[in-house]
């Protein structure tokens, strides 16, 4: 299905004593088809393959995929339990001792059962992730509400997708992050693609993109930077880090008053379009240039391409999502396909780029504070009802809704939440005000963190679970257009090392939770429990079985039933989530970033990813090759700043801000706006951005706003002298 | 089986550096890679572009070796040093005209690219243009590359790529920045 021009037939090459095993990668959304050469006589994983024949991505990597096998096999894979018996060490690697699972499983419950007589089952929390498959992702939402019975669970993806998440279910009542396959891409006639560094986050994309423009398609990209896709855009549309919204509202007021409204599909499909026509008329190509920095002609031609062209697709990702007003940004960009009606057939409609592996399916089943299996909500009693009927609890029993990830570290400052339980996630380098945050890490009673390397989070952990590597398991993650995909099992587990699902069912049988667990024996036992507990809810899997996987080159959710093929294309009959069957068009009053620039803080700080590395660098920055590309965290900076401070080129300055401060190389480059410094974010200890980022959220989606804050440079010597 | 060469549109370049990490897994290449990937404009854009062997018909660095180390395979392609002959001269390194063959001091032999000779003398496509994100690198047939010739022809009547503009005649086919410019676009 779906073999495009860019599909060719090609037989793999297989070595002497080697065999291929199918499956992804294990890093970004794109889920990347690759094929690991496993050597047959060490049964060891020893390198990668093409996997030409997967349609997506047609045998494409990017440095990360090509590399992603030596993960496995590192000399630096935990390989047995870990116990640091010396509390004060907390916040270094020192002080661990290797143990048996035994004694790990009962000091951990132990400590679990203390924490919780003392002081409620709610003194524990979950703190998860979504690079992992579907079948983890769900059973660690049971582990914490039916295994801990906890209502303390969020995850990650409050830092990736949950802006996203927020935005589509406002607009269409359904937040499945693309609406058309990834096949559409380079068949559409116009791209507006603002705030994704595509080429470095999610380069396999990118033989689409440029497709486009060769068959004589425009691509428009909204970034404070130049980046390698907005090098070669049509409209650079070039605006100042947390302005998105203004851009948006610009951009809708010219294609209304232009004509390019369909009246019938708005007047049809649709509702909110009066008032908001009414709200973006103040967003004139002046006003909005004075808001964004943009020249009013770039606006005024962006809007004129995306109207006339025949089909098009506005895709976003994290640029415009980790906003205070993320949820606005992602509505705003929206509203532009809902007033002009290019959604809802194929290669026109809307896309995000999530950020992780299965930042779709992982935010589907449970693992968010709010939200139960099938994307249902554990606020509807209905909800609770029915999946309080697959767990075989009590609907009274479901705890209720927690808060959100960064939220979570306030609640441990109050000794509300005092241990936890921490997995697939590297907060100490990823969360937003690290000063903060480490803080809380480390006055935590007890904390466990499971994981295959020991992370900067692990260093305050108590005790340390070694988990599997993505190919010594297998089950299913959902890639960024919604398809459910297999991911298979390369290799047996390295040393002691067990998957998460099941050192989740070992704790919870010890905890005197296992007559909910026990009858789980396998991933796919899991997956079938999963596939029944989202049945019926928005994100419905239960049609989805890995034999369906293997014979339709995945399957697109929702997929209701055995013979439902799943659902490339959504709203193709032109029937929205919301109970009336329409979208919203969303009328979104600008507001600024949480803190705008001022006399001691004139810079404008945003973070993003390079495309050697991966969210907080704990696998990519092990890895030789990428090391060796990029080593260490740099800031950004545009010459004529750069002069102003009196910096130059790899000179190393202070970057500060009301909550931070670090020490980086200066990479001068023109291709960043004049205002605005840029750090990668994948960097540990003192080399970590987030030490100096702001903790504002979303009010909806509690997403923090990463993507702008106010920040200073200082010369070094000049300090020294002083 | 129609005949394929490597085919490079050096516009489309991200810099992302797979094609080297990919030339590290080809069978027999040590995890060493033979290609290079260049910022054209440092401190300005973002523009790369990368440096392969072009494959030529009649190699600088094969004429300049006096040990016959480095053999045309029947497909073109200009193979790296033969150990056994390889006396470490380095002529062949100062000989090609765009820097391809690497010398390795340890064991005093030239590498170089081989266009993954034991994927291509079957017709798999080398790694670097398999893996390559951007379609930089690619593997097409001659019929596709005509193509390719006939839509990038520029008002000049000239086709952008290595004929007359490098060095002699080469296997590889190479378009150089600017493909875009005699797109029509669409309205
Ligand atoms: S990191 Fe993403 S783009 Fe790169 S190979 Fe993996 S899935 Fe593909
Ligand atoms: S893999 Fe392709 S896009 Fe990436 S650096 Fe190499 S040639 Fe350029
Ligand atoms: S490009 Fe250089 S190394 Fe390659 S064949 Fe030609 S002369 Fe030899
Ligand atoms: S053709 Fe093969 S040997 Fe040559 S650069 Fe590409 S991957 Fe390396």
């Amino acid at each position: 299905m779906q073999r495009d021009k860019f599909f060719k037939e090609v037989e793999n090459v297989t070595h002497p004593n080697e065999k291929l095993v199918k499956t992804h990668c294990s890093y970004c959304g794109m889920q990347c088809g690759m094929n690991l050469r496993v050597n047959t006589k060490t049964n060891k994983i020893i390198g990668v393959e093409p996997r030409y024949d997967w349609p997506v991505t047609v045998g494409k990597m990017c440095p990360k995929g090509v590399t992603a096998y030596q993960q496995t096999n590192h000399d630096d894979r935990i390989l047995k339990p870990l116990i640091r018996d010396d509390a004060s060490l907390k916040g270094t690697k020192e002080g661990f001792r290797e143990a048996s699972w035994d004694e790990a499983y009962d000091l951990i419950v132990n400590k679990f059962q203390e924490l919780q007589n003392n002081y409620g089952k709610d003194s524990l929390s979950v703190y998860s992730g979504v690079s992992m498959t579907n079948e983890k992702c769900y059973l660690t939402g049971k582990f914490a509400r039916v295994g801990l019975q906890t209502r303390y669970i969020d995850y990650n993806g409050r830092f990736c997708m949950a802006s996203a998440a927020g935005g589509f279910m406002r607009s269409f009542g359904v937040d499945r992050g693309s609406t058309l396959p990834w096949t559409d891409l380079h068949e559409t006639d116009c791209l507006f693609i603002a705030g994704s560094n595509t080429a470095e986050c999610h380069p396999t994309s990118m033989f689409r993109v440029w497709a486009v423009q060769e068959r004589g398609g425009y691509l428009i990209v909204a970034d404070p930077r130049e980046t390698p896709i907005a090098r070669r855009a049509d409209v650079h549309l070039d605006l100042r880090p947390g302005t998105d919204l203004a851009l948006a509202n610009g951009i809708l007021n010219q294609l209304i008053q232009n004509g390019y409204a369909d009246e019938e599909f708005v007047n049809k499909h649709t509702n909110g379009f009066e008032e908001t026509k009414e709200l973006v008329k103040l967003f004139t190509p002046e006003y909005t240039s004075e808001l964004t920095g943009v020249a009013p002609e770039k606006i005024i031609r962006a809007a004129e391409i995306y109207g006339k062209a025949p089909n098009a697709i506005v895709m976003f990702a994290r640029g415009i999502e980790q906003q205070v007003k993320g949820v606005d940004n992602v509505s705003g960009y929206t509203n532009m396909a809902l007033v002009t009606g290019k959604i809802g057939r194929p290669k026109a409609g809307v896309a995000t780029f999530t950020g992780q592996g299965n930042g779709q399916g992982g935010r589907e089943h449970g693992q968010k504070a709010d939200a139960l299996p099938g994307y249902r909500k554990i606020a509807n009693p209905e909800h609770v009802k029915e999946v309080a009927k697959v767990w075989g609890i009590e609907p009274e029993e479901m705890p209720e809704a927690g808060v959100s990830a960064y939220e979570m570290f306030g609640l441990m400052e109050q000794k509300t939440i005092r241990g936890l339980y921490l997995l697939c996630s590297n907060p100490a380098v990823s969360a937003p005000n690290l000063n903060y945050v480490r803080e809380q890490m480390k006055n935590l009673d007890f904390m466990v963190c499971a994981d295959f390397y020991l992370s900067e989070s692990a260093e305050f952990a108590d005790v340390i679970l070694p988990t599997t590597t993505w190919a010594e398991d297998e089950g299913t993650v959902t890639n960024l257009e919604g398809r459910c995909i297999k991911i298979n099992k390369a290799q047996e587990p390295l040393g002691e090392s067990k998957p998460d699902w099941q050192i989740q069912i070992e704790l919870c049988e010890r905890l005197g939770r296992g007559k909910y667990f026990s009858h789980l024996k396998s991933a796919s036992d899991v997956g079938e429990e999963f596939r029944l507990a989202s049945k019926g809810g928005n994100a419905d899997y239960y049609g989805i079985t890995w034999d369906k996987i293997e014979k339709q080159d995945g399957v697109f959710w929702p997929c209701k039933d055995e013979n439902d093929k799943g659902t490339p294309h959504m709203f193709l009959d032109k029937k929205f989530y919301h109970p009336d069957g329409k979208a919203k068009i969303c009328a979104l009053p600008y507001r600024p970033p949480a803190e705008e620039p001022s006399e001691k803080f004139p810079l404008r700080l945003t973070t993003g990813r390079v495309v050697y590395h991966y969210l907080s660098g704990n696998q990519t920055r092990r890895i030789q090759f990428l090391k060796d590309m990029c080593p260490e965290a740099y800031v950004e900076v545009h010459p004529e700043t750069a002069q102003k401070y009196n910096i130059s080129h790899e000179e190393k300055v202070r970057l500060f801000t009301l909550r931070g401060e670090a020490i980086y190389k200066v990479k001068i480059t023109e291709a960043i706006r004049k205002d605005t410094v840029f750090v990668p974010y994948h960097f540990g200890h003192d080399q970590s951005i987030n030490l100096l980022t702001i903790a504002a959220l979303d009010p909806m989606s509690r997403m923090p706003e990463f993507k702008a804050c106010a920040a200073q440079i200082e010369k070094l010597e000049l300090k020294k002298v002083q | 089986m129609e005949k394929k060469r490597l085919y490079l549109e050096l516009e489309n370049c991200i810099g992302c550096r797979s094609c080297l990490a990919a030339c590290t897994q080809c069978g027999g290449h040590e995890e060493r890679n033979r290609n290079y990937v260049y910022d054209v404009n440092p401190l300005v854009n973002r523009q790369t572009m990368p440096l392969m062997c072009l494959h030529c018909v009649n190699p600088a660095c094969a004429r300049s070796c006096p040990a016959q180390a480095i053999q045309i395979h029947e497909t073109g392609a200009v193979l790296s040093a033969l150990v056994e002959k390889c006396i470490g001269c380095q002529n062949c390194t100062i000989a090609c005209p765009y820097g391809i063959p690497k010398f390795d001091e340890e064991q005093n032999l030239m590498y170089k690219c081989d266009l993954c000779i034991d994927r291509t003398k079957d017709g798999i496509p080398p790694m670097c243009a398999s893996v390559c994100p951007s379609n930089t690198l690619q593997w097409l047939s001659d019929s596709e590359i005509e193509a390719k010739q006939k839509q990038f022809n520029l008002d000049n009547g000239k086709w952008v790529t290595s004929l007359p503009y490098l060095e002699g005649e080469t296997n590889v086919k190479v378009n150089l920045p600017g493909i875009l410019q005699g797109t029509t676009k669409l309205f």
